[in-house]
């Protein structure tokens, strides 16, 4: 089909701006699902994403769509996720595209996450079509939308669609937009290929199917093919369009958008963002914007049942051939035993992959804190890097700690800034500023250790903005910080998974809050028990647990030794669930109690 | 495993009647008219025919009536039970025989009656020395009535008279449970038992601290009560011989309940008894009417059982007597159960012993007094030949 009658475009918006609403409604209305197949939100095939109404791997679709002038369009439709842990995915699908729908609530209006969006779009240099959605909400406030995609995102909005993606009014005026408003792509079938991988899925009988932007040239099967970055050789096998399903094509040329198995084997076997070129003419150069995919965030995960280590490693195994942005090694404690050390692009994705594990694998599992990667510079030059508080050098030896610091933006009604000012300043927030975005909303920004926004920021911002808040963030750099372990003491003894590393001044209240947790859920014992938190070998923190003095049952003839019998090995059951720690059992409750984010 | 030689089994006969039912009691009982009992005694004769079950070895030496209150039973039901047993069950001609009484059926002409037919320990329900404690229990006699069913009880010539008493009770701290021991003490009887209140799911004190009422005390105050107990009876000269059991002479203790806590075989009749003839226990249909039902067709009333093995078998002997204050010889777990305690749990006895709960002297295992008031917990500990822990050598 020829270049003019192709558009790629994506749909960006704030999570739940319905995004996914809006794609159904266009898969529909474009024929591209029959009617009694049609589940809501197609393209968020993950259960979790269907719950939670997030998009975490984005999905991609091509609708033919009959315009009103009765020219057919091939329209690629390029799903992007909605949240900031994946910003890069969101990336790499802008990159494929030459325009963009940008969504907004009509009862909710412009969100941090909009803008954070759309300035992403605006760096690809793509065409905008605001899109306000929802109209159909008594709640909606049409003009007032309007007048915030005029004010904060400095678009038109006279070009604005207005739509409800629900009840599918709005929908024909939007795909006209689509084919009027958005450029066709542009490239060349006869130059050096450059495709763009931008998502990759993993099927148990093909291996990795990569979703491709073709950029010039032309792929086919029996091509053989170059991966620039990470500079492998693969033949192409099968190459074709995204229909929901997969529909083989004798080729792919510049401008379109489809799926190319190529014989790998998996995830980890490519880098998403990379370009394909041609083994035999290859390109001069790879296609730009190419960035790595980095874990921020780590915390070991280990099985409740020591038993189920091994199908852990078989889930993580798994999990990865679909999730390329998620790293784990072996990792083992005294108290908990053998688990792994996982690596994660946020919090949200810490979340999913845990759900997953939980769901899809069945397992139950045990998470450590939460902790970001500390970059250390020790006495006598050398430097290195520590997530695992595990591997914490001899604090002696330390010249200088440095921790990730990030950008947070938010954007709330005015009347919250003094109380989320005051949660930046808890939490060692820098140069934290506001500026009024229109009358009554301000966006907030603050440079924030991204260690301090791993526990229950979230949370306390939407408590305090009661749910009128929203937040994203960037990385920024690494600056010094005065980092010490903590370490978490039962009678004496350290239990090495409730170590930790934090900023000094955060150390005490961190100590004290896991020796109170620790102190409800370990059942007293026949000795009184101490808990401590201790920096080396300063206690900064203590619960006691006082020893029981009496249990024992008054009466205990014929009937009852069966049943006292049977009571004594229940517990006992018990206990066998139980870690010790010295003389002390631990029992699973506890750790689960004080690992679980303070969210609960 | 086959009953120990040289120890004859024990006869238990339930009786399930009461004039009320206390709010505190989670045994088989229940009220019934003077039909109803006589139905009920009727059927228990009809068992106590069946005789003994086969294979069962040895004869009983004593013989038990608990309930319920075998004492609201007459006189003649009483003789014509006694004299079916020891027609249809082998019994020494010795045979210690308690019976279970209230204060308010112990009149000098019954206790007199009871004598006569041979009973040598009484029991006596008076669960406290205070009125308004009575009260709250729901017992249906006063301090003074229950003071005068004692001295009538030792005038009568037992044997052994035994007071139980309940402590524990909400509201009533150290000082008035010492009020009541010493209320008892100087009645001088033979025997004490002092149980702890312990609230049961099912029981109408169950039903009232399930409805948010506060009766089971704090485990702090229950330590201080028993250690209270102990001490105090011990200085009256009363030996703490169980948990919640003291004797003024070893002759006074109870040979029947200590058949429970040895191990040693006994034959449960009527309904709820359970039976335990050295590997097997089992237990009979629980509600009165079940029970005579299976009774009245010539069959035993049994509701159920099981076959003990070694390590439950280990697990019950260390539970029980660490229960008591003779606690348990070391050669008896290594012969009876094939278990070396010092050689496997030697670390836990150490760590047990520093803390003040068990002694070892002359090669027995002994609680001290701390020690008894967590024997549950002792017991769960070394009890354990299946723990996994131990193979690693922990």
């Amino acid at each position: 089909m020829a270049l003019d009658r192709i558009r790629n475009f994506c749909i960006i918006a704030h999570i739940d701006h319905g995004k996914s609403t809006l794609a159904d409604r266009l898969i529909q209305r474009c024929g591209g699902v029959e009617a009694r197949d049609f589940r809501d939100q197609i393209l968020d095939s993950m259960d979790i994403e269907r719950e939670r109404g997030i998009t975490i791997k984005s999905n991609t679709v091509t609708l033919r769509y009959v315009a009103r002038d009765g020219q057919e369009f091939l329209l690629n439709l390029i799903d992007t996720p909605g949240h900031v842990d994946f910003s890069h995915e969101v990336r790499r699908s802008l990159m494929s595209c030459e325009g963009a729908l940008l969504l907004v609530d009509a009862s909710q209006g412009v969100e941090a996450q909009t803008l954070a969006n759309l300035y992403l779009a605006l760096e690809y240099e793509l065409e905008i079509v605001p899109v306000v959605n929802k109209i159909d909400l008594p709640s909606a406030q049409i003009e007032q939308t309007l007048e915030e995609i005029e004010s904060d995102l400095g678009l038109d909005p006279f070009e604005a669609v207005l739509c409800s993606a629900k009840e599918g009014t709005g929908v024909e005026d939007l795909l006209e937009a689509i084919v009027t408003k958005l450029p066709p792509p542009t490239g060349d079938p006869a130059k050096p290929l450059q495709a763009l991988i931008f998502d990759a899925e993993y099927d148990p009988y093909r291996g990795v199917v990569l979703l491709c932007r073709v950029v010039e040239g032309t792929i086919e099967p029996g091509q053989s093919v170059r991966l620039m970055h990470s500079d492998k050789e693969y033949e192409v096998e099968e190459v074709g369009l995204l229909q929901l399903k997969h529909v083989k094509r004798p080729r792919l040329e510049a401008g379109a958008v489809g799926y190319v198995i190529a014989g790998i084997k998996a995830v980890q076997d490519i880098a998403i963002g990379d370009t394909i070129t041609g083994a035999e003419r290859p390109a001069a150069a790879p296609l730009p914007g190419y960035r790595e995919a980095k874990p921020v965030v780590f915390a070991s995960i280990y099985p409740l049942s020591t038993d189920d280590y091994e199908d852990l490693t078989k889930a993580l195994e798994k999990l990865v051939l679909n999730d390329a942005a998620l790293t784990y090694e072996k990792d083992s404690s005294t108290a908990l035993g053998f688990g792994f050390r996982c690596g994660f692009l946020g919090l949200l994705h810490l979340d999913v992959v845990q759900e997953r594990l939980r769901r899809e694998y069945d397992l139950a599992l045990l998470l450590s804190a939460p902790s970001v990667r500390y970059k250390l510079k020790l006495e006598g030059g050398r430097e290195m890097e520590v997530d695992n508080p595990g591997l914490y050098p001899d604090p002696t030896e330390i010249a200088q700690a440095f921790e990730p610091f990030i950008k947070a933006s938010v954007m709330m009604p005015e009347r919250y800034i003094g109380s989320v000012m005051e949660i930046c300043r808890e939490r060692r927030g820098e140069e934290t500023t506001y500026r009024y975005l229109a009358v009554g909303r301000v966006e907030l920004t603050s440079e924030l250790p991204l260690g301090e926004v791993l526990f229950d920021f979230y949370d306390r911002l939407k408590t305090v903005t009661q749910g009128y808040g929203s937040f994203d963030y960037d990385m920024l750099d690494y600056r010094p910080t005065d980092l010490v372990k903590v370490d978490i003491l039962v009678n004496g003894e350290q239990v090495d998974a409730l170590s930790q590393l934090t900023h000094r001044d955060k150390a005490r209240a961190r100590a004290l809050h896991y020796c109170e947790r620790l102190a409800e859920t370990i059942p007293r014992q026949q000795f009184k028990i101490a808990v401590q938190g201790a920096i080396g070998g300063k206690i900064i923190a203590r619960s006691t647990i006082t020893a029981f003095r009496k249990d024992v049952t008054a009466k205990c003839y014929g009937g009852d030794i069966t049943r006292k019998r049977k009571l004594l090995e229940k517990q006992r059951e018990g206990k066998r669930r139980m870690k010790m720690v010295g003389a002390v059992e631990i029992p699973q409750s506890a750790f689960v109690a004080v690992l679980k984010t303070e969210k609960d | 495993m086959p009953a120990t030689p040289g120890r004859r089994p024990g006869l238990y006969l339930h009786v399930p009647f009461c004039s009320a039912i206390c709010p505190y009691c989670d045994f088989a009982v229940t009220t019934g008219d003077g039909e109803r009992r006589e139905r009920f005694l009727s059927a228990l004769l009809e068992e106590v025919a069946l005789g003994v079950p086969r294979g069962w070895e040895g004869e009983f030496d004593t013989v038990y009536l608990g309930g319920g209150t075998p004492s609201v039973l007459g006189l003649d039901a009483l003789e014509r039970l006694f004299e079916v047993a020891r027609r249809h069950l082998p019994m020494t001609p010795e045979a210690r025989i308690s019976l279970e009484a209230n204060p308010e059926d112990a009149t000098p002409e019954r206790l007199a009656g009871w004598r006569g037919l041979g009973v040598t320990t009484i029991s006596l329900g008076v669960q406290s020395f205070d009125d308004e404690a009575l009260r709250y229990l729901g017992r249906r006699h006063t301090a003074d009535e229950a003071r005068c069913a004692v001295d009538a009880a030792l005038a009568a010539g037992f044997a052994t008279v035994s007071v139980d008493l309940i402590y524990g009770l909400p509201g009533r701290g150290v000082a008035a449970w010492r009020r009541d021991l010493e209320a008892a003490v100087e009645l001088a009887p033979d025997h004490l038992s002092c149980y702890q209140l312990t609230v049961h799911p099912g029981t109408m004190f169950g039903r009232r601290q399930a409805r948010g009422e506060r009766i089971e005390i704090p485990d702090e105050l229950q330590a201080r009560l028993f250690r209270a107990t102990h001490e105090v009876l011990r200085d009256e000269g009363y030996e703490g011989y169980e948990v919640s059991n003291f004797a003024r002479a070893p002759r006074h203790r109870s040979a029947h309940n200590t058949k429970y806590w040895d191990h040693t075989p006994y034959l449960g009749l009527g309904p709820s008894a359970h039976s335990f003839d050295g590997g097997r226990r089992w237990w009979n249909e629980r509600g009165v009417a079940p029970w005579q039902r299976l009774v009245e067709t010539g069959v035993r009333p049994i509701a159920g059982g099981e076959e003990l093995g070694t390590a439950d078998l280990l697990l019950e002997r260390l539970m029980l007597a660490l229960r008591t204050a003779e606690g348990v010889e070391l050669e008896e777990m290594r012969s009876r159960y094939g278990v070396d305690l010092e050689d496997r749990d030697g670390e836990r006895l150490v760590r047990f012993e520093a803390a003040g709960l068990l002694s070892r002297e002359g090669g027995r295992l002994k609680p001290t007094l701390e020690g008894l008031a967590v024997a549950d917990t002792l017991a769960r500990e070394l009890g354990n030949l299946t723990d996994p822990s131990r193979s690693r050598g922990n």
